[in-house]
């Protein structure tokens, strides 16, 4: 390789990494910032580990990929309160996504099915109860 | 692209995981880390058996990677008519049989985006099969249950890793490049003084 297009492939190659390092390492730095944030969810005892995962509450990790039975699934709502909620029948739906079922039924409303599904998880929530303190002695 | 992977996932299962792997270790550009990623997720849900789900995974991305090797393998014959008196060719055919492991063993799981273009090479530089398949193996099997055991552990929030990961693939990539750069901007450096010597 003559020495002008060595120092060509050099200087591309410099380039290009610096490119690469700066943009993926700010995106690791603001990712890495977020998971701070969140955290890794908390292991479960030993005990409990046989047993089936615990709901999800947070409906904002709800996705247009996701179907109405993994959703109910994930969240433990039966999924025929989802169906109801979006008027739509359960029998030949039930492995389309989200944005299949807006897509299909919803054609006007871009969105429209997401955002019920989340408000009808969030209205079968369980509601959060209050354990009771014993009173502090006098 | 990815939306439409992960909805066959959760309706379909291992199955769809596996030839999702298979078809991606051959080239196609199908979004592999953030999938295994999420079916390490979908395992925590019960949805998918962890170890015949990553069984599964492991022996198709192999299956995968090894037919790309030997697309490389086929295609040795023409590569070498074309370029078997190419001082430039012996230089790399040699450079990758004496580093061609560390590459194959890294890009399967850190270095994702050039693991199909190393298969290639590999099959054509004639670099040995069982070599290959060993570190092709050992690095699947970390991809595999490394990264789906993250998925496993972040359960639903397994989309900040997929993030995290992938920027660290990139990362990577760019600091190598910058490495190399560097290391033969060095080079050519060291032998500029030389030439004006001998001159």
């Amino acid at each position: 390789m003559s020495p002008g297009k060595q120092r060509i492939l050099v200087t591309v190659l410099i380039v290009l990494g610096i490119l690469l390092a700066g943009f993926f390492g700010l995106r690791f730095f603001h990712t890495f910032r977020e998971l701070r944030r969140h955290g890794p969810p908390p292991v479960p005892p030993l005990a409990s580990m046989e047993d089936a995962p615990a709901a999800e509450t947070d409906v904002e990790l709800i996705r247009d990929w996701m179907t109405v039975p993994y959703i109910a699934m994930t969240y433990h709502v039966h999924p025929k309160v989802i169906f109801d909620a979006l008027g739509i029948s359960p029998r030949g739906n039930e492995d389309k996504s989200l944005a299949q079922l807006n897509e299909e039924f919803f054609t006007q409303s871009p969105g429209l099915v997401i955002e019920l599904v989340k408000a009808t998880v969030q209205a079968h929530q369980p509601t959060p109860t209050v354990e009771s303190v014993p009173p502090s002695a006098p | 692209m990815s939306d439409f992977l992960l909805t066959q996932i959760i309706n379909y299962g291992a199955p769809i995981l596996g030839a999702i792997v298979l078809i991606g270790a051959m080239g196609a550009p199908f979004p592999g880390t953030l999938i295994v990623i999420a079916a390490g997720a979908f395992a925590k849900q019960g949805l998918l058996t962890w170890y015949s789900t990553g069984l599964i995974a492991l022996t198709c991305v192999v299956i995968g990677d090894n037919l790309s090797y030997a697309m490389g393998h086929f295609a040795r014959e023409p590569v070498l008519r074309r370029f078997q008196d190419s001082e430039n060719w012996i230089k790399a055919e040699t450079t990758f049989n004496r580093w061609g492991g560390m590459s194959v063993f890294w890009t399967r799981f850190l270095l994702t985006g050039i693991a199909v273009p190393v298969n290639l090479i590999a099959g054509t530089s004639g670099f040995g099969f069982r070599r290959f398949f060993i570190y092709d193996l050992v690095g699947e099997a970390i991809w595999i249950f490394g990264y789906g055991g993250l998925g496993y552990l972040f359960g639903t929030q397994w989309e900040v890793v997929s993030d995290i990961l992938s920027n660290i693939s990139g990362l990577s990539l760019g600091l190598i490049l910058l490495a190399i750069g560097i290391w033969l901007s060095v080079r050519q450096l060291k032998t500029r003084p030389q030439r004006n010597e001998v001159l």
